[in-house]
């Protein structure tokens, strides 16, 4: 296994892993640099930035203002609270039916993960709305209950499909196998399934977490007064009160929290299937 | 066990279900006969018939369908790529490189690309700006996606391709992309979806006077949310359905899994 | 059907008679552009913003191309501060005196260089008048949304404008402060009266309450008063059984004065002008109150508005309301971070 890796991998690495990297290097690294700079730059009299000034104007304010603030760090840790909830029920209903379809007939399963897939076809606002009509007159309208419902219902796409392309793959003979051992139901899918499954959790957690932190088109159409996420915070700096700085100065703090996360995460899943790998 | 079975063909019911009912909303009030979009009023086509004649939402229609298909097409190239390159090769830099724009607030990178196309590219904006904003922002996805396939998966076949003389090429088309298949798909629908949502970032890249139908559809919603927007939504649904449907039947038998 | 000129340039090889106008959700009635695309031969393209705060951000970030902005008052000054504009020419306005004095020469742009009035909004409340009556309720003044009192018998039947601005603004008015103060402590009063009265209201809420007025889930909304209209006229046509009445609180309220201006990267300053001057005519100026209820500071439009829209003093307010309404105006940038936490705080306790 490891002498594939080392061996000298010429050309293909290249070729594979360049386009992607350039691609991504010029069209987001480059750009965002620019506005992450933004950030320690003072804003404009008149909003967005102060003129360009060399070095001059650069200045530690809107993170000084931001980390010497408890109120921050509360909405921080409100809206991990929320997406670390969202992902939870994610996890829950995406289950059983990525591991439905990816037991399916071959030719049934392209059909029911389209399924899946069609009803985010329609459009973002509209399916809002179609929340707004249901939980209107349930008087679920404007709580935090319909804040995690349009969260969950907007991001199960992302938990269901790396889910099932995961699953999907799995050798039903190895269940068979388990089953030959006398192991029950549950034992096979503690010991067998769920453990092999673990990457699609963890990609799908990525993809449904990390989005749901910077939404914040669901909390303002569906939730109360309370329901605030960085995500509004980080909105109304850029488009209601004019302070580029510290809305740029939130989304770099935001996204640090984030990528930390996900190199725990990933030491955490490396130790986990170095473990699994052990045991068996 | 048949048990076992029974549940779980519940739940991914009801799962369906909390997946279609907003849908069976939207689709209902379609056919509605009031501009309150509130209850039922009586059955109408006269908001299909508006639509019709809605050349601007027709053309933001076509843009957005366009623009989905280009940008989820690149994006699972690269997507895939980029999965392939950190399973393969893990250079420690580039799941940053990949999951960093998905963990970035849309309206910095929106910000970000309009003053990049605009004052260091000095590019106008047009179409070309929204798709390449699109393909930025999913290509995370896909390769999240694509190297949550490959995890786990047995090197030994790749292995084995070698020792037979394949070349890399052979290797990928007969061994790798069977493998990643499911996940390509997979991804291409979660960049398509991406890509007919976003509202945020094109509303930044967007060029003077090119539309896409998020854009439309939110300067419609803020007044207020007219059936005519409830049928374009449903249109679209349809045409996304028989769009992938004809695709799939056309496919080459690779794409079906048959190689 | 695709052409390819949409994939590179901003304005398509057409553009040699097109008018790009960057407007706010419907702000002008598809009639008055047919009428003006045959009055100059030419096509008029717009595109759309709800909020002055997504063109300045999006103009700020180098988008080009635009004829004409709407901007509101405060975002004109910000505008001319940036040197974003192109000077007016009157003498291509020949129609600028149909404008009422009362609307020339506001602080944010003397002497008219730059701008020429459009349309007038109020933020206001609007509300269930039925509901009201038989809870016996006071509808002109803000207390009904601020004082507990009132508030425990219509709680979470209340939405508030999500909106910093408006929102402390209204609390201001009815405390009898500026909207253009510049006492961060007498905001500070503001942000303590909005804490008080928060647990009774339902939702911020910026255009939900559209609907949610005319359905009659929602019985008080503080917000425009063109979005009132709206809800009024839906409620009316859906044949709700009860109406929805505006009215501008005795305190004093906000006045938006939305504009015409020419952005400097504009490519048709001449039909831009024509435009201008075409609008500025008492028939097609009048379209949009008709449209849309909106207040007009067009005085010859007076004579083709609709008689019930004309005499509503929740779109016209009459002089002695207007001596009471205020412009928002822009703050320093500390003051504005200043709210800005304030606002944080109000969203978060």
């Amino acid at each position: 296994m490891t002498d594939i890796r080392s061996r000298p991998a010429g050309l293909t690495k290249w070729v594979v892993t360049l386009p992607p990297g350039l691609f991504l290097v010029v069209f987001f690294l480059l750009p965002t640099l620019i506005v992450v700079l933004a950030g320690f730059r003072e804003t404009g009299e008149f909003g967005g930035l102060a003129p360009i000034d060399g070095l001059a104007g650069l200045t530690l304010d809107a993170y000084r203002f931001l980390l010497g603030d408890v109120i921050y760090l509360e909405i921080f840790a409100r809206s991990f609270f929320v997406a670390g909830l969202t992902t939870l029920i994610c996890i829950l209903l995406a289950y059983p039916l990525a591991w439905l379809i990816a037991r399916s007939p071959k030719k049934r399963r392209d059909l029911l993960v389209l399924l899946v897939i069609l009803p985010f076809a329609s459009n973002f606002l509209v399916r809002i709305y179609a929340w707004i009509m249901i939980l209107g007159p349930a008087s679920l309208l404007y709580t935090p209950f319909a804040v995690i419902v349009g969260l969950v219902y907007t991001h199960l796409p992302f938990m269901l499909l790396p889910l099932y392309t995961n699953l999907e793959k799995h050798d039903p003979a190895l269940l068979e196998a388990a089953q030959d051992l006398g192991a029950g139901a549950w034992t096979r899918f503690w010991r067998v399934t769920f453990p092999l499954s673990l990457p699609g959790i963890f990609s799908g957690s990525a993809l449904v977490f990390i989005p749901v932190l910077g939404m914040f088109a669901v909390p303002e159409l569906l939730g109360g007064t309370g329901d605030i996420l960085i995500g509004n915070l980080i909105k109304e700096q850029f488009l209601d009160n004019r302070d580029w700085p510290l809305g740029s100065a939130l989304s770099i703090l935001l996204t640090a929290c984030v990528l930390l996360l996900a190199a725990l995460a990933a030491w955490a899943a490396r130790r986990g299937l170095h473990g699994t790998e052990a045991v068996s | 066990m048949n048990k076992a079975r029974f549940w779980l063909w519940a739940a991914s019911l009801a799962v369906y279900a909390f997946l279609y009912i907003p849908l069976a909303v939207v689709v209902i009030f379609s056919f509605n006969d009031s501009m309150l979009n509130a209850e039922w009023a009586g059955f109408t086509t006269r908001w299909y018939a508006k639509l019709m004649h809605d050349e601007d939402m027709l053309r933001a229609a076509a843009n957005s369908l366009l623009i989905a298909l280009m940008s989820a097409s690149i994006a699972t190239l690269l997507g895939a790529m980029a999965g392939l390159a950190i399973h393969r090769y893990r250079p420690r830099w580039l799941p940053f490189l990949v999951l960093t724009p998905v963990a970035m607030p849309e309206i910095l990178l929106g910000v970000s690309l309009l003053l990049f196309f605009r004052q260091v590219l000095d590019l106008s904006l047009g179409l070309l700006s929204i798709l390449v904003a699109h393909v930025t922002f999913s290509i995370g996805f896909v390769a999240v996606i694509v190297r949550a396939r490959l995890a786990g998966m047995d090197e030994s076949i790749f292995e084995a391709a070698r020792d037979l003389g394949a070349t890399p090429w052979a290797t990928f088309r007969r061994v790798t992309l069977p493998l990643i298949l499911p996940a390509l798909l997979a991804g291409f629908l979660m960049a398509f979806t991406l890509s007919i949502d976003d509202f945020v970032i094109t509303f930044f890249v967007a060029g003077v006077g090119v539309n896409t139908l998020p854009l439309q559809i939110y300067s419609m919603i803020k007044v207020a949310v007219t059936p005519e927007v409830n049928a374009v939504s449903t249109l679209l649904m349809a045409l996304t359905l028989t769009l992938i449907l004809t695709a799939s039947r056309f496919a080459p038998d690779v794409l079906k899994g048959r190689a | 059907m695709l052409s390819v000129a949409p994939w590179l340039a901003s304005p398509p090889l057409s553009a040699a008679g097109t008018l790009y106008l960057y407007n706010w959700n419907n702000y002008i009635s598809d009639e008055t552009v047919k009428r003006f695309e045959a009055h100059c031969n030419c096509r008029l393209k717009q595109d759309y913003y709800s909020d002055n705060e997504e063109m300045l951000a999006k103009l700020e970030a180098g988008a080009v191309g635009y004829d004409i902005l709407v901007p509101t008052g405060n975002a004109v000054e910000s505008l001319v501060r940036r040197r974003a504009l192109r000077p007016i020419e009157k003498a291509q306005l020949p129609r600028l005196n149909n404008i009422k004095p009362e609307f020339l020469n506001a602080w944010y742009d003397p002497g008219n260089r730059h701008s020429v009035p459009y349309a007038t909004s109020v933020t206001l409340l609007g509300f269930n008048a039925d509901k009201m009556q038989e809870l016996g309720l006071p509808t002109d003044s803000w207390a009904l949304i601020f004082e507990p009192k009132y508030l425990e018998r219509i709680k979470g039947r209340v939405t508030v404008l999500n909106s910093q601005r408006e929102l402390m603004a209204a609390a201001m008015r009815y405390l009898g402060h500026s909207v253009q103060e510049h006492d961060p402590q007498k905001w500070g009063e503001a942000k303590r009266l909005i804490l008080r009265a928060k647990p009774y209201w339902a939702a911020f809420s910026n255009s939900t309450y559209i609907k949610d007025l005319a359905i009659g889930t929602i019985w008080v909304a503080h917000g425009y008063s063109n979005d009132m209209f709206r809800a009024q006229q839906d409620a009316l046509a859906a044949r709700r059984p009860f109406t929805i009445g505006f009215a501008t609180p005795k305190e004093g309220a906000v006045l938006a004065v939305d504009s015409f201006v020419l952005h400097e990267s504009g490519r048709r300053p001449d039909l831009a002008h024509q435009f201008i001057d075409f609008m500025l005519d008492g028939r097609n100026a009048a379209d949009l109150s008709n449209l849309i209820g909106a207040g007009n500071p067009n005085a010859a439009a007076m004579a083709h508005i609709l008689p019930g829209i004309a005499a509503n003093p929740g779109i016209f307010p009459p002089a002695p309301d207007l001596k009471r309404l205020e412009m928002l105006r822009d703050f320093d940038p500390k003051l504005r971070r200043a709210l800005s936490r304030m606002w944080t705080e109000i969203k978060v306790r």
